[in-house]
């Protein structure tokens, strides 16, 4: 229960501050990029529960961010359904998709799962770039996924019109309530009966069988409860950014996203949040740096894999048991 | 016991094979076990003694053959399915969800282990939180219970196994050498532990190499060989049997066991 508390107090203390971030820095650039990293870090929290509490090397969560963007384009843009009836349910098509994943990665262990993962999200790039066959004139000619162009023009949650010259600050409110919503879900996933089946199947699936747990079934959770704050994520995304495109499939957004997580901590209920805080102010300072700035990322991640695996927060443990031993 | 187990048998095996792709592991076993019994396997290295808890538990079903528990066919079950239908186990390489705490390994059976979940509940809840807790109590693991899984010394990861066995709450659990590695005083500790979990009404199936161990606790044995059953009859029976001392024991352990029989028996 001390532990529950724990959560609970830090949970609360970065909700003030977050809360308290635009009165005290009402710059504009702060605010959307504080926006970019709730994005980033609702992505991530439920990334870590597929690759740290589950295991399972999946790289499949930028497709599924990007599932759940393009679908919430696609509605409003083909079906003009209202954006806040959309992005729920690009959710839900989001986590029919994560099903799917999990549903192939079922027989694959260890690296075959991000090879499979991988390219599966590969494919669904080529196919949305290489396609050019026009399938609507209207605006223009416009392939089913946009193209390489992307689709734009497929509606607002009307906090533009709302708030005309502060809807930036808007959005980062929307940011920080979704990021909220999914790291509270994620907290009760990881303390509850389904975090024990995930982990219990992660340190050995052959005796966790054998004590009731059914690999089929919880792989399926695994990816359908990950899957669902993605795509709202992905929906949120193209929204915020009126356009969405085949760049949300880059491998530098990916790979900045797993540093995220790594740096933090995999597996751990904070470290993901923290490690995400962290790349995106590394990030800030890298930007001069343009082209070498994936270099200082993955020298980075080398730091970190092999110096410490546990990330930030295993860094914390560290700490407190150094200390411990002196007293 | 034997007439028992023929009247009710708890665990019935018939014409049990599991072949892996010309090499029959275990071929063409049947045997029972009664409610309430303590069967114990004995056998060389290689006699398919781990391969016939695979079948049963379903982790790597029969080829061959059919297993009936109470009276349910579970032959192809999955091993979720048939850890639900009554049947525990415990491994030879002491398994365990290292990186979770002893409380957190014995809570998964007890949570998972008794019946199929459609959906988990957002909290284990109070009933699963104390079944743990009673099953860390009865291995007398108690005072384990926050430490983590991977760092425990091996006699507490084996009284740890048989304590999330005894959370799902079987009719039949499965031991598959429970004392190998063990020094003779922690021997004693299991065998105490063995005795514990046959008074609460657990019928046991033992696979042990230490005979001491087995001989003393078995209410009946089997001794397999090259996947075959060659004796299933009373422990004190055993040393009678030409093809158990020639094939699996040898004349020199025999006789100390006779001798060790005799002074624990008289």
């Amino acid at each position: 229960m001390k532990s529950v508390r724990r959560d609970i107090l830090i949970g609360l203390v970065c909700l003030a501050l977050a809360i308290a971030l635009p009165i005290a820095m009402p710059g504009r650039y702060v605010i959307t990029q504080s926006t970019l990293f709730f994005i980033w870090a609702i992505v991530v929290v439920q990334w870590n529960l597929v690759l740290g509490i589950s295991g399972i090397f999946s790289l499949a969560q930028m497709a599924l961010f990007a599932t759940g963007a393009y679908a919430t384009a696609m509605l409003g843009f083909y079906w003009k359904v209202p954006m806040l009836a959309a992005i729920p349910t690009a959710g839900v098509i989001t986590v029919a998709v994560g099903m799917l994943i999990g549903l192939a990665c079922l027989r694959l262990r260890g690296p075959y799962v991000a090879l499979l993962t991988l390219a599966i999200a590969q494919v669904m790039y080529v196919l949305i770039v290489n396609d050019t066959d026009c399938f609507t004139t209207v605006g223009g000619c416009m392939p089913l996924f946009g193209g390489v162009r992307g689709i734009g023009q497929f509606g607002d949650i009307g906090l533009r019109a709302l708030f005309p010259s502060k809807w930036y600050v808007a959005h980062y409110y929307v940011g920080l309530a979704l990021l909220a919503v999914a790291v509270t879900i994620s907290i009760v996933v990881i303390r509850g009966p389904l975090g024990l089946a995930f982990r219990a199947l992660r340190d050995n699936p052959g005796y966790a069988m054998s004590r009731g747990i059914s690999r089929f079934k919880y792989q399926l959770w695994i990816f359908a409860v990950s899957a669902f704050f993605t795509g709202i994520a992905g929906g949120f995304y193209a929204i915020h950014f009126r356009v969405v495109g085949p760049t949300v499939f880059s491998f530098s957004t990916l790979l900045f996203l797993i540093a995220m997580i790594v740096i933090g901590g995999l597996g751990s209920i904070w470290g993901p949040l923290l490690g995400a805080a962290v790349l995106m102010l590394a990030d800030e300072g890298m930007r001069e740096l343009s082209d070498y700035r994936n270099i200082g990322l993955g020298l980075l991640l080398a730091v970190f894999v092999i110096a410490w695996p546990n990330g930030l927060n295993g860094l914390n443990g560290w700490l407190q048991r150094s200390r411990a031993s002196r007293d | 016991m034997t007439g028992d187990a023929a009247a009710t048998p708890l665990l019935s095996c018939r014409h049990v094979g599991k072949s892996f792709g010309a090499l029959a592991a275990v071929r063409d076993l049947s045997f029972d076990v009664g409610a309430g019994e303590i069967l114990g396997i004995g056998g060389p290295n290689g006699a398919g003694k781990t391969t016939l808890f695979e079948v049963i538990s379903g982790l790597n079903p029969a080829t061959k053959g059919a297993i009936v528990l109470d009276g349910q066919d579970i032959t192809r079950h999955a091993p979720e399915q048939i850890c639900h239908a009554g049947v525990a186990r415990t491994f030879q390489l002491n398994a365990g969800f290292d990186s979770m705490t002893a409380r957190e390994n014995v809570l998964v059976g007890a949570y998972f282990g008794r019946s199929n979940r459609a959906v988990p509940t957002l909290r284990a809840g109070r009933a699963a939180h104390e079944a743990a807790d009673a099953a860390l109590e009865m291995l007398g693991i108690g005072d384990r219970a926050d430490k983590v899984t991977g760092k425990l010394p091996v006699l507490d990861r084996k009284l740890l196994m048989m304590a999330s066995a005894m959370a799902t709450k079987p009719k039949l659990l499965l031991m598959d050498e429970p004392v190998g590695g063990l020094t003779a005083r922690e021997v004693d500790r299991v065998m105490d532990a063995v005795r514990a979990i046959k008074a609460a009404g657990v019928t046991i199936i033992l696979i042990e190499h230490v005979m001491r161990f087995l001989v003393r606790l078995s209410d009946r044995m089997m001794i397999m060989h090259h996947g075959e059953k060659i004796f299933e009859g009373l422990p004190t029976k055993l040393l009678d049997d030409r093809t158990v001392v020639d094939v699996y024991l040898g004349q020199g352990a025999s006789d100390r066991l006779r001798s060790f029989m005799e002074n624990t028996h008289g």
